[in-house]
């Protein structure tokens, strides 16, 4: 019967984005959520609305409030104030064991006494499911997350990607409404997270279970969410799809945090209706966006551009905007593509990519010390104006 | 001529702890076993098997010389038949046994909150706490028992309160019954059983408790279905440090106990100081010894299997 | 020069113990049974530091004295308990020529305790005395009215009386020897028998009465009695007088006093003895000799309210002690005293396993 369920259920990988559209409700609500430990702020008034079979990420360092906000969600913590709605309920009197949803924690929090089976039906036999239904509905997870056979074993007998299964099978097995997981791949190593983090994904959307996941790793983040939830120190920086995140920042913080990028500090010296111009000491260079930017003469702004958005060559560009020129530092070769690191006159250091089209190249490609010219378009960068 | 002998005196000695060294580590312990268990072990066991005279000391030898110098060794186990014979000595091990385990079991149910609200406290304030159990080690066994018989005394504190506040009108007789000597042990023994069970629960992960919340378990069915399974091993390590003394305790029934207590360590002392009768005494103490190493067998295996469970 | 100095403590407190191990006497006494500056006085006048341990039953002493090498110099063993120690070869036959004050004692009463050790060949009397009953006055009174039957075994040997104690708490000895004796001797029977039938009925006494005893201890009675946790003891008359003695000084109103019953009781003695392995026998005998003083003696009686052997002391003990027939009981009451008696292996097994019996009923 639970296959047909996840059979029909409608899920969001067909390309609906329900945060675009104005009638959709959300299914998450969480308006001015503020925690305080002591004197430390936490989570700073942070308000967000997630929808239904979402698989949002938060997203960032440690220390951020990224599992704090977490742990509100699930019960384990009382907000200083603000709310939290769940499919219009609020949650503020009802205790983590009555909420409708369930945790993976990045240590599994599998229980070490119960056998691999004990543990998924856990949930089920607390709630007082009868005893055929939970042997088959374990059975039907156990078989989801690829784990028949492992019943009887411990915890203590299984392998880390193992466990990790059990514990999804476990905090899935109630049909949760919303699945808040930990830091669901940490605990995993490199190759083994990223096979697991596409099976993630295909049982989020073959479940249509909401997912929030809180991680550190933007790799990580990109790879798995519908959306991105940044945070630092406390509040959410930028929300948004995984590529708008990355394409357009709208801050210093999100585009240093996510990805690799450069930036360039300058004075707004020409401010139009459909372009600006800056002028970079830093880039020792004059800028030109092409598209219209708030702001005010002489005002400090910053350009972001991505390694990969510039074009590496020997020869100087033609035009007078977008290019800064300096002296190849050091050059590391990753094999689809090379990394350089350019030397700018001002001292500042430039990251560019340049990807290895051609096997033979070799003579065209800049080596050590030489001068070169690092050129992008105007609509390459990203201004940002804090 | 070959080359270990020309090899030099550092390498020779160097050699020599290597190949030794291993026995040297064992040795330590394996002499300590010998020197302060199995040699008295032995003295007790031969004056088990010997017959009791008027004499210094007084018990026979169980060696004999006899006129031709050849070597006769007397073992006499009418002391073990005289165990079974008298009811007395399978009565006080029989109730001996039923104090030390219902005396477990009451330290096992005062310990446990204790041990498991310490566990939780804020780390500061757990020091503390520890120290207030530790604290009490610190002034004699014995003066703890006597303020337990100013305690329980007929003009004792608590009758006292009690007569003052209106709720009995004569003192309740508490010293010298069975109540006083399981307080008495409970007591006693109470910091034996906390420091385990505390070890265990502080190690408990809070995440399997926020987990069995996060899974629909109210705090009662947390506690049962995951704090109780995975303190066993504190449990047990608690019980036998408990239950182990407590079958052979004399001081604790003697100052506290009425004369019908009947413990298997006053009738060893009886045997011992009433009747001079070393080598009974011996045999008692004996068959004591073969008696605990059953439980401590099988709360060990019991302990082996839920360390395995959990690893 | 500072540190020559301490180099030289050092050494001295290093020296000091070896010395003094020489001129050291160990004492084991019971507990409660000296005058407080007794053993000052005897240092003062021989230069003998003593160390000085106490117990509190006969059966801790033997035990230490059959085990041997107990570290001992001077030991007071109950004669009974003696006789068999002395089988066994564990004191020193004394040296009568280092114990000139053998002279002060009472001729009568060591011929007494010569049935015990011919010859006084071992030991000297200590103190001696009964074992009788010590009781609270007013808690008798008010609960037995003014025909209390204090002067007789029956306020603790018949059941209906102990009944009416045994809220306000009755203890006996933990001394089989002596309360079954006296069970005897209640009933009928020679307090002296060794026959099992005759001990059997004795038990059978003691187990009738069983469930009003509080508790079977030998020295708790005293600060009990004293403090009014107890109503009547089965005890040894110096102990009780000091708990008379405890109870005065507390002043709380109670009020303790000693009976020898009219049936009769066992007097009991007390002896100096050295064991055969002291170390140190010469200053063990300078111990007993001086312990025979007549003023010093006197002073101990009159400290501890026990009776002495010692004629020449009689005139320093106070005219209370004397007087007081608890103590020193007349003629009347002596003839009816009888001596412990010395029990062979299997009466001792018999009677232990009684009084197990007794105490548990199992």
């Amino acid at each position: 019967m639970g296959v047909d369920r996840i059979e029909t259920k409608q899920t969001i990988a067909t390309g609906a984005k329900p945060w675009v559209d104005q009638a959709e409700a959300p299914f998450i609500r969480i308006s001015n959520l503020t925690k305080n430990f002591g004197d430390f702020i936490a989570v700073d008034n942070v308000s967000l609305d997630i929808y239904r079979q979402e698989l949002f990420c938060l997203l960032g360092g440690s220390g951020c409030g990224k599992s704090t906000l977490l742990r509100m969600l699930a019960g384990f913590e009382t907000p200083s104030s603000g709310r939290i709605e769940i499919d219009g309920q609020d949650m503020a009197s009802i205790p983590a064991y009555e909420r409708p949803t369930n945790m993976m924690f990045q240590s599994y929090a599998l229980f070490p006494h119960m056998s691999v089976e004990k543990n998924v039906a856990y949930g089920l036999v607390r709630d007082g499911v009868a005893k055929a239904e939970i042997a088959e509905r374990v059975a039907e997870m156990l078989t989801l997350v690829q784990l028949d056979g492992f019943a009887k074993r411990k915890p203590g007998q299984l392998s880390g990607g193992q466990r990790q299964r059990v514990a999804l099978a476990r905090s899935l097995i109630k049909r949760p409404k919303l699945l808040l997981l930990d830091e669901p791949l940490g605990a995993l190593d490199k190759k083994l997270r990223e096979e697991t983090q596409f099976e993630l994904v295909n049982i989020q959307e073959s479940l249509g279970v909401t997912f929030i996941v809180v991680t550190h790793d933007q790799e990580e983040a990109m790879t798995l969410s519908s959306r991105i939830g940044v945070m630092d120190r406390g509040e959410i920086v930028q929300v948004g799809e995984p590529h708008a995140i990355y394409e357009y920042p709208q801050s210093r913080f999100v585009a240093d945090f996510i990805g690799s990028v450069n930036i360039f500090e300058g004075r707004v010296t020409e401010d139009a209706e459909n372009f600006v111009r800056l002028h970079s000491q830093e880039g020792g260079c004059d800028i030109h966006v092409a598209h219209g930017v708030s702001c005010t003469e002489n005002q400090k702004m910053w350009l972001a551009v991505r390694p990969e958005k510039f074009s590496l060559s020997k020869e100087q560009p033609a035009g007078k905007y977008n290019f800064v020129t300096g002296t190849v530092d050091e050059i590391a070769y990753l094999g689809n593509l090379s990394v350089y690191r350019i030397l700018l006159a001002s001292g500042k250091n430039v990251r560019a990519t340049r990807s290895n089209r051609d096997r033979h190249d070799a003579e065209a490609a800049p080596g050590w010390g030489d001068t070169v010219y690092l050129a992008w378009d105007d609509t390459a960068g990203v201004v940002l104006t804090q | 001529m070959t080359g270990a002998q020309a090899a030099p005196p550092l390498t020779k000695t160097l050699k020599f702890i290597g190949a030794h060294g291993r026995a040297l580590v064992i040795g330590v312990p394996m002499w300590w076993l010998i020197v302060f268990f199995l040699i008295p072990f032995a003295v007790v066991a031969k004056i088990s098997f010997s017959e009791a005279v008027i004499a210094r000391p007084p018990y026979t030898s169980l060696i004999e010389w006899t006129g031709e110098g050849a070597m006769l060794l007397k073992l006499n186990f009418s002391n073990y038949a005289y165990l079974i014979e008298d009811s007395l000595y399978i009565l006080a091990y029989w109730s001996s046994i039923k104090v030390a385990f219902f005396s477990t079991v009451a330290t096992l149910i005062v310990a446990y909150p204790m041990a498991y609200y310490i566990a939780r406290a804020p780390e500061r304030r757990r020091n503390v706490l520890l120290m207030l159990i530790i604290l009490p080690f610190w002034t004699s066994f014995l003066l703890r028992v006597y303020a337990w018989i100013g305690i329980l005394k007929g003009n004792g504190i608590v009758n006292n309160i009690l007569l003052s506040l209106g709720i009995t009108s004569e003192p309740i007789v508490m010293l010298q019954t069975n109540f006083a000597v399981y307080v008495g042990i409970v007591y006693t023994y109470l910091p034996f059983m906390i420091l385990p069970l505390f070890t265990n629960l502080v190690k408990l992960d809070n995440d399997l408790l926020e987990a069995s919340s996060d899974l629909g378990a109210r705090p009662m069915a947390t506690f049962f279905k995951i704090t109780l399974p995975l303190s066993i091993p504190g449990m047990i390590a608690g019980s036998m440090l408990v239950f182990i003394p407590v079958i052979g305790e004399f001081v604790i029934p003697a100052l506290l106990g009425g004369p019908d207590t009947l413990m298997i360590g006053k009738v060893l002392w009886s045997e011992f100081f009433s009747n001079r009768d070393w080598p009974v005494a011996s045999a008692v103490a004996i068959v004591m010894l073969v008696l605990l190493v059953i439980p401590i067998m099988l709360l060990r295996n019991a302990q082996a299997a839920s360390a395995e469970g959990s690893s | 020069m500072k540190k020559l100095l301490s180099m030289t403590a050092l050494l001295a407190l290093a020296i000091s113990p070896v010395l003094a191990a020489e001129k050291v006497l160990h004492v084991y006494n019971w507990s409660d049974y000296i005058a407080e500056d007794t053993i000052e006085k005897f240092t003062a006048e021989t230069g003998i530091e003593v160390t000085y341990d106490v117990y509190d039953s006969n059966e801790v002493l033997e035990a230490k004295m059959l085990a041997g090498s107990s570290g001992y110099d001077v030991v007071t063993p109950s004669a009974d308990f003696m006789n068999r120690q002395i089988a066994a070869g564990v004191y020193v036959k004394l040296d009568k020529s280092k114990l000139p004050n053998l002279k002060n004692m009472d001729a009568g009463l060591m011929k007494q305790a010569a049935v015990f050790d011919p010859d006084n060949a071992h030991a000297v009397v200590y103190m001696w005395g009964t074992t009788g009953i010590g009781y609270n006055t007013k808690a008798i009174a008010e609960r037995l009215g003014d025909s209390a039957p204090t002067d007789s075994w029956d306020l603790v040997f018949d059941p209906a009386i102990a009944a009416k104690l045994a809220d306000c708490g009755i203890s006996f000895l933990d001394a089989p020897t002596e309360l079954l004796a006296a069970a005897m001797n209640y009933v009928g029977l020679d307090p002296r028998s060794t026959k099992k039938a005759d001990l059997e009925k004795g038990a059978e006494l003691l187990t009738a009465v069983r469930p009003h005893i509080r508790y079977f201890h030998s020295s708790q009675y005293i600060s009990d009695l004293a403090n009014g946790d107890i109503c009547v003891s089965v005890g040894w008359s110096g102990d009780i007088f000091q708990a008379r003695d405890r109870a005065g000084e507390a002043d709380k109103g109670v009020e303790v006093s000693y009976v020898i019953p009219k049936e009769g009781a066992t007097q009991w003695f007390d002896m100096l003895a050295i064991p055969v392995d002291s170390k140190n026998k010469d200053a063990a005998h300078a111990y007993i000799n001086f312990m025979m003083d007549a003023q010093i003696t006197a002073n101990n009686t009159n400290y501890v309210w026990y009776a002495n052997a010692n004629r020449a002391s009689m005139p320093m003990v106070e005219e209370e002690i004397k007087e007081d027939p608890g103590i020193f009981p007349p003629l009347d009451v002596q003839a009816k005293l009888w001596s412990a008696q010395v029990y062979n292996k299997r009466t001792d097994r018999v009677m232990t396993r009684l009084w197990t019996k007794i105490q548990t009923g199992k």
